[in-house]
C-alpha cells in the first residue's frame, strides 16, 4: 500500500510580464491511499488544476509553503521525470502533441524509464498488454502508429491519456477533467479504463466540475475546493448534495466569505 | 608551380591543365560568393595543394559508368569537358569555384545513359585525410528518361586542421529523375565549403535530401536551377550545430521553367556556443509561368549561448506564380518537455524525442531507409554529445 500525503500545501503563481504573484492554494490538506478513489470538486478557478500539477511538479507553480509526502518522503526536491517513475502520474487537460513520435514509441519508452537497463519490456509483452488495453478502450490499432496526440480529437486525446495510464500502471493518478468535451459514450469508455484499474495498489485523485463522472467511477472520498483550500470532505452523498444546491448553496451553508466567478 | 605539377603526374589532358591555369589566374580578381547575415570573409579557405587524392569506386556495373573523375577525363574526354564546371556550376563564377577548379584533387564521375533505371541505390564513401586539403568533385550525369539514386557519405580522417572544398554538380536531362541524399561528416578541424547544384531539364526531377553534420565552420550553398518546362525539385536539409562551430547556409531554387516546381524544406538544431543561419532563396524568373516555390526554414536553439536565424527571400518577377514561405527561430517546447518527462521519460531523453520530432517531417521524407536510419543514429549521437557539454559546462 503507498500513500500520498499534503501538508498545508501553498501555491502562487508570477505574471513574468506584470511581476506580479498570486497565491492560488491558500494550504491544502489532504491523505490518500492506494485503493481508494478521491474527488475534488469546486468552481473555477478555485486551484483544482493548480493542485494536480503542483503535485507533478510543473515548475510553473511556485510553492510558498507545505510538504507533499510519497510514503513518507518530501517529493520536493524531486524532478517531474522523477515524480513519475515513483508512481505518480497526471492525466492531463491538454495534452501535448509531439510530432514524429509514434504513441507505441512514448508508451515503450515510459514504461521501460521505470525499468532497469537490463530489464527491458519484451516486444510480445508490450504488444500484449497493448492489446488488451485497446480493445478495453475501445481504441485501433492504427492509433499507436500516429504520431503522439497529433491531430488527435478531443476525446481521442483523451482516451489516449487512459491508454498511457493502463499501460503505465502508476500508483497514484492525478486524472484532470477527464471529462471535459467528452460526449457520453466516450465518458463511459474513459471510466471503464479508470474503474479497471481499481484495485489495492493503485488510488485516483479525480478533478471534475461536475457530478457526471462520478456517475461511472464512484468515489470513496469527496473534497469540495473553494478560494485554494478543501472546505468539505465526505462521501460519494456529499456529490449528489452539492449537484442539487450548487456551490454557492455549500458556501452559504459554510459561512465562507468566497466570490465564486460565475456569482 | 603547383598547377604544372598537376598536369605532369596525372597526365592530365591539355584543356583541364588550361582550365587549371586560367582559374587559377581569376581566383585573386573574383570576390567569395554572398550570404546574407554571415561573414566568413576571413576564413582560410584556399590553400594550395599538389597532391592527387585517387578515388577507390565500386566495380563496375553495365548499366552506367562510375569512375575516378581523373581516368573519366580520359576515358570519356568529351563528357568531361563537356560537363565539369561548365554547365552546371561555372569556374569563374566567384572566388571559390575557381579555387575549386584550378586545385581540384579528388572526384567522381557518374554517368546513367539514357532510358536506364538502375534498381539499387549508387553509393560511395569519400574520405578526406585531414593532412591534406580535400578539393572534391562529384560529376553526376543523367541521361533522359533516366532515374536512379545516389547516396555519398564524406568524414574525415584525422584531427588536423584543413580544408574540404567539396562540389556536387547533377545534369539532369529531361524526364530524368535522380535522388540525390548526402551525409555530411567533416571534422571539427576542418573548414568546408559546399556547393551542390543541379541543373533540371524539361519534366525532370531532382530531391536532394542532405544531412549537414559536420563538426568544423562550415559555408553551403545548395542550388537549384529549374530550367525546364515542368522541371520539378525537393530539396530537404537537415543541420545540426554544436561546440563553436559556425555555420551558413545558403538553400536556394531559381525557377526558371513554366510550371516548375521547386520546395525547400530545411530544419536545423543549435547547440552549445554554435551558430547557425539558414537563408532560403526563392527566385522566380520572368515568364515562368505556372511555378510553384515554397519554402519552411526552421531552427532550434538548444542553448541560451546559441545563435540561429532562418531567413525566407523570396524574389519574384513574374505574376502568375504561388510562393509561400515559412520561418521560424525557438526553443525546445516546455509543454512538449513537461508532458514526455511527466511520464517517467528522463530529461534527456525528452530533449531527444523532442528535436526528432522537429527533424521528423524532414526526415521521414529522406527516400532512402538506410540513410535516414543512419542519419538519426549520427542525430542521436551528436545530440548526446552536445547534451554532456551542457551537463560538463
Amino acid at each position: 500500500m503507498a500513500e500520498l500525503l499534503i501538508k498545508e500545501l501553498h501555491v502562487e503563481v508570477t505574471d513574468e510580464e506584470k511581476k506580479t504573484s498570486k497565491e492560488i492554494l491558500k494550504g491544502v490538506n489532504l491523505e490518500m491511499k492506494t485503493g481508494e478513489i478521491h474527488a475534488i470538486m469546486g468552481p473555477n478557478g478555485t486551484g483544482k488544476s493548480t493542485l494536480s500539477q503542483t503535485i507533478m511538479g510543473q515548475k510553473n507553480y511556485h510553492m510558498t509553503h507545505g510538504d507533499i509526502l510519497l510514503d513518507g518522503q518530501s517529493i520536493l526536491d524531486m524532478p517531474v521525470d522523477e515524480r513519475a517513475r515513483k508512481g505518480l502520474f497526471l492525466a492531463m487537460q491538454y495534452p501535448a502533441e509531439i510530432q514524429g513520435v509514434t504513441n507505441a514509441e512514448f508508451l515503450r519508452a515510459a514504461i521501460n524509464a521505470r525499468r532497469p537497463e537490463n530489464d527491458k519490456i519484451s516486444v510480445m509483452d508490450f504488444i500484449k498488454e497493448l492489446d488488451k488495453n485497446l480493445e478495453l478502450l475501445d481504441m485501433s490499432e492504427a492509433m499507436t502508429e500516429r504520431y503522439l496526440n497529433e491531430g488527435f480529437s478531443g476525446g481521442e486525446k483523451k482516451r489516449n491519456e487512459i491508454l498511457q495510464l493502463l499501460m503505465i500502471k502508476p500508483s497514484f493518478a492525478l486524472l484532470d477533467e477527464i471529462d471535459s468535451g467528452l460526449d457520453i459514450d466516450a465518458l463511459k469508455v474513459v471510466s471503464k479504463g479508470v474503474n479497471s484499474m481499481r484495485g489495492d495498489n493503485f488510488g485516483a485523485l479525480i478533478i471534475t466540475h461536475y457530478q457526471r463522472l462520478l456517475n461511472y467511477i464512484k468515489p470513496d472520498v469527496v473534497h469540495i475546493m473553494m478560494d485554494g483550500r478543501i472546505v468539505k470532505t465526505g462521501d460519494a452523498q456529499l456529490a449528489q448534495k452539492l449537484e442539487d444546491e450548487g456551490y454557492a448553496g455549500l458556501r452559504d451553508e459554510l459561512g465562507l466569505d468566497v466570490n465564486l466567478i460565475d456569482d | 608551380m603547383t598547377l604544372e605539377k598537376f598536369a605532369t603526374t596525372t597526365d592530365e589532358p591539355t584543356w583541364f591543365t588550361q582550365k587549371r591555369q586560367a582559374s587559377f589566374e581569376l581566383m585573386d580578381k573574383l570576390s567569395l560568393p554572398k550570404m546574407q547575415r554571415f561573414n566568413f570573409s576571413s576564413w582560410q579557405l584556399t590553400p594550395s595543394t599538389e597532391t592527387i587524392i585517387k578515388t577507390n569506386v565500386p566495380t563496375a556495373c553495365d548499366d552506367y559508368i562510375l569512375m575516378d573523375i581523373f581516368d573519366a577525363m580520359t576515358a570519356y574526354p568529351e563528357m568531361v569537358q563537356k560537363y565539369f564546371m561548365n554547365k552546371v556550376i561555372k569556374s569563374d563564377e566567384n572566388k571559390m569555384t575557381a579555387y575549386h577548379t584550378a586545385f581540384m584533387n579528388q572526384g567522381i564521375f557518374l554517368y546513367v545513359p539514357e532510358n536506364t533505371v538502375v534498381q539499387k541505390p549508387i553509393e560511395i564513401e569519400l574520405k578526406q585525410d585531414s593532412h591534406q586539403p580535400f578539393i572534391s568533385h562529384v560529376l553526376i550525369v543523367a541521361g533522359e528518361n533516366s532515374k536512379f539514386s545516389f547516396i555519398q557519405r564524406t568524414r574525415t580522417e584525422g584531427d588536423a586542421k584543413s580544408v574540404a572544398n567539396c562540389v556536387v554538380e547533377v545534369m539532369a536531362m529531361p524526364n530524368s529523375e535522380v535522388r540525390y541524399a548526402a551525409v555530411d561528416e567533416m571534422g571539427e578541424n576542418v573548414t568546408s565549403y559546399l556547393s551542390r547544384r543541379a541543373y533540371v531539364d524539361q519534366n525532370a526531377y531532382v530531391d536532394w535530401s542532405i544531412g549537414l553534420m559536420n563538426s568544423g565552420n562550415t559555408v553551403a550553398d545548395f542550388d537549384t536551377d529549374l530550367f525546364g518546362e515542368g522541371a520539378h525539385s525537393e530539396i530537404k536539409v537537415v543541420d545540426i550545430t554544436s561546440g563553436q562551430q559556425q555555420e551558413g547556409v545558403n538553400t536556394r531554387v531559381t525557377n526558371y521553367g513554366k510550371h516548375s516546381i521547386g520546395n525547400i524544406n530545411q530544419r536545423g538544431v543549435i547547440m552549445d556556443r554554435s551558430r547557425l543561419i539558414f537563408n532560403g532563396i526563392g527566385h522566380i524568373i520572368k515568364g515562368a509561368s505556372g511555378a510553384n516555390a515554397e519554402q519552411q526554414n526552421r531552427v532550434m536553439m538548444m542553448s541560451s549561448e546559441a545563435h540561429g536565424d532562418a531567413n525566407p527571400i523570396l524574389l519574384i518577377d513574374e505574376n502568375d506564380v504561388l510562393a509561400g514561405h515559412a520561418a521560424s527561430v525557438g526553443q525546445v517546447d516546455q509543454r512538449q518537455l513537461y508532458y514526455l518527462m511527466s511520464r517517467g521519460i528522463d530529461r534527456k531523453t525528452a530533449q531527444r524525442m523532442v528535436i526528432r520530432g522537429f527533424l521528423g517531417d524532414v526526415l521521414v521524407s529522406i527516400p532512402s531507409k538506410a540513410i535516414r536510419k543512419e542519419l538519426i543514429q549520427t542525430i542521436e549521437r551528436k545530440l548526446a554529445d552536445g547534451q554532456t557539454v551542457a551537463t560538463n559546462s
